[in-house]
């Protein structure tokens, strides 16, 4: 029975392995989703710039009109990642009671969305977004990543992490003023690099 | 004597036929086909592991700009799994470009070897498309051709490429690769002015030898590490441009990202190897 399975095995390995490597190798796309504002341009432009520049692959970026059609998009896979807010993913999309505590809000709803979703929360970035989205829980700004999408790029949550804690109040605000008058893509390039991650 | 006369004058009638410009839309190459002239191409053309195609020098592949899957990247491709052989000649170079009124860097996808059985190329032009050529899993020997205004000029993974007396520039990426166990020599090349020269990607070992080739101007980066390539790589007795070698400004490896491997590059040459011929 082994002598038989073997070979199909093989088979099977090589037909894997050549499938993904054509994937990788094609120059096909990652998309990232965006909802509107500028300081969503701005980061979903600082990932893609990041992804696009440190691993060849190029990406997409799709606008979509609210938190509700990005996350719906992430769930279909019509969409890899999103920038999402944790009081947003807590209160809007979990439908959760508010939390106070931003630590603790983090962790809720990153093993939430893991457990019951298959979405993975990456690190936060540095800011919170609670001001300007006008709501008083925390709203830590972090991509939300497909877990399919993590396992077919591995190295692609190590990659997005550089990005933890490099984003603060004070840079993103001064983002999205140069992103207003300007192209955000270049923002981002020029972001990613003076901080020598490009 | 009248068969043979019959034989000469329809040589001669064929000759003199003035080349005509076709349109291919989707087509598989299964036979042995020899093409030449100038010919639209509006999708996939496949040569099949049992097909053969060459292209005559003089002969014009014009991709029309086609998006289907709007991912940005044009649609329009040559991909062959059998034989190809494209030699042009200086004075008659083969070349493969866009139809756009306003060529951009991926207009059309590819030129692309999969599992090759034979790839044989020689003063040809590629232009425009996302890759202006990609080799894998294969030998492929391309000679005194010119790779500009791609995204990958030329790009190859886990392929024993020979890359010879060829011109790379203006595009995003002048070499992109993949090692991943193949062997490559790439020599007396000129790489220059792209905005990376040459992108290890992932899985280089040094089994691909660049050597003696003039390697400047290519800006940020002359050389630039993968996010995967944590193996330190040696690009030995090229010309960077500099009598002094390659500028740690204008590499990106492990001085700028601890995970990646280093790049060295041994006994750099002092002068132009003059490339270009």
């Amino acid at each position: 029975m082994e002598k038989v399975l073997r070979p199909v095995f093989i088979l099977l390995l090589l037909m894997f392995c050549v499938s993904s490597l054509a994937f990788s190798c094609v120059g096909k796309s990652l998309e990232i989703g965006m909802t509107g504002s500028v300081q969503q341009e701005v980061l979903a432009n600082i990932i893609a710039e990041l992804i696009d520049e440190r691993t060849g692959t190029s990406v997409k970026i799709v606008s979509f009109e609210s938190s509700d059609e990005a996350h719906a998009a992430l769930l279909k896979a019509d969409i890899d990642m999103y920038v999402e807010y944790t009081g947003v993913g807590q209160t809007v999309i979990l439908q959760a009671q508010p939390m106070a505590d931003a630590a603790e809000l983090y962790k809720a709803v990153k093993d939430r969305y893991n457990e019951e979703l298959n979405l993975i929360w990456l690190k936060p970035l540095g800011f919170d977004a609670a001001q300007s989205l006008g709501v008083t829980l925390p709203a830590e700004a972090a991509p939300v990543v497909r877990k399919d999408t993590l396992k077919k790029f591995p190295a692609l949550a190590r990659l997005i992490n550089k990005l933890g804690g490099k984003i603060d109040h004070q840079t993103i605000s001064s983002l999205v003023k140069e992103a207003s008058t300007g192209q955000p893509k270049q923002v981002a390039h020029g972001f990613l690099k003076n901080n020598r991650l490009i | 004597m009248g068969p043979l006369f019959s034989i000469l004058f329809l040589f001669l009638l064929t000759s003199c036929v003035p080349l005509q410009k076709t349109e291919v839309g989707n087509l598989v190459i299964s036979d042995k086909q020899v093409w030449q002239g100038e010919k639209r191409i509006n999708g996939i053309i496949r040569v099949t592991r049992e097909g053969s195609l060459t292209l005559l020098p003089g002969t014009r592949l014009v991709f029309s700009r086609i998006d289907h899957d709007a991912d940005g990247i044009g649609d329009a491709e040559l991909f062959v799994e059998g034989e190809f052989v494209a030699r042009g000649t200086k004075t008659q170079p083969i070349l493969l470009t866009s139809a756009a009124e306003n060529p951009q860097p991926g207009d059309w996808k590819f030129l692309y070897f999969d599992y090759a059985r034979k790839v044989e190329i020689e003063y040809l032009i590629s232009e425009y498309a996302y890759s202006g050529v990609q080799v894998h899993f294969c030998r492929a020997q391309i000679s005194r051709s010119e790779f500009r205004y791609n995204i990958d000029g030329v790009r190859f993974s886990t392929a024993n490429i020979s890359l010879k007396n060829s011109y790379l520039h203006h595009n995003r990426h002048g070499i992109r690769y993949e090692e991943r166990g193949g062997r490559g020599v790439v020599q007396q090349n000129r790489i220059s002015d792209n905005q990376i020269g040459i992108f290890a990607v992932t899985r280089g070992a040094g089994l691909t030898l660049f050597e003696q080739n003039d390697i400047i101007d290519n800006k940020p980066y002359q050389v630039k590490m993968g996010l995967q390539q944590t193996t330190a790589l040696d690009f030995p007795r090229n010309w960077w441009g500099d009598v002094r070698g390659l500028s740690a400004e204008t590499v990106f490896d492990q001085r700028r990202d601890r995970s990646l491997g280093r790049v060295t590059a041994t006994e750099p040459l002092d002068r132009s190897i003059d490339a270009i011929r």
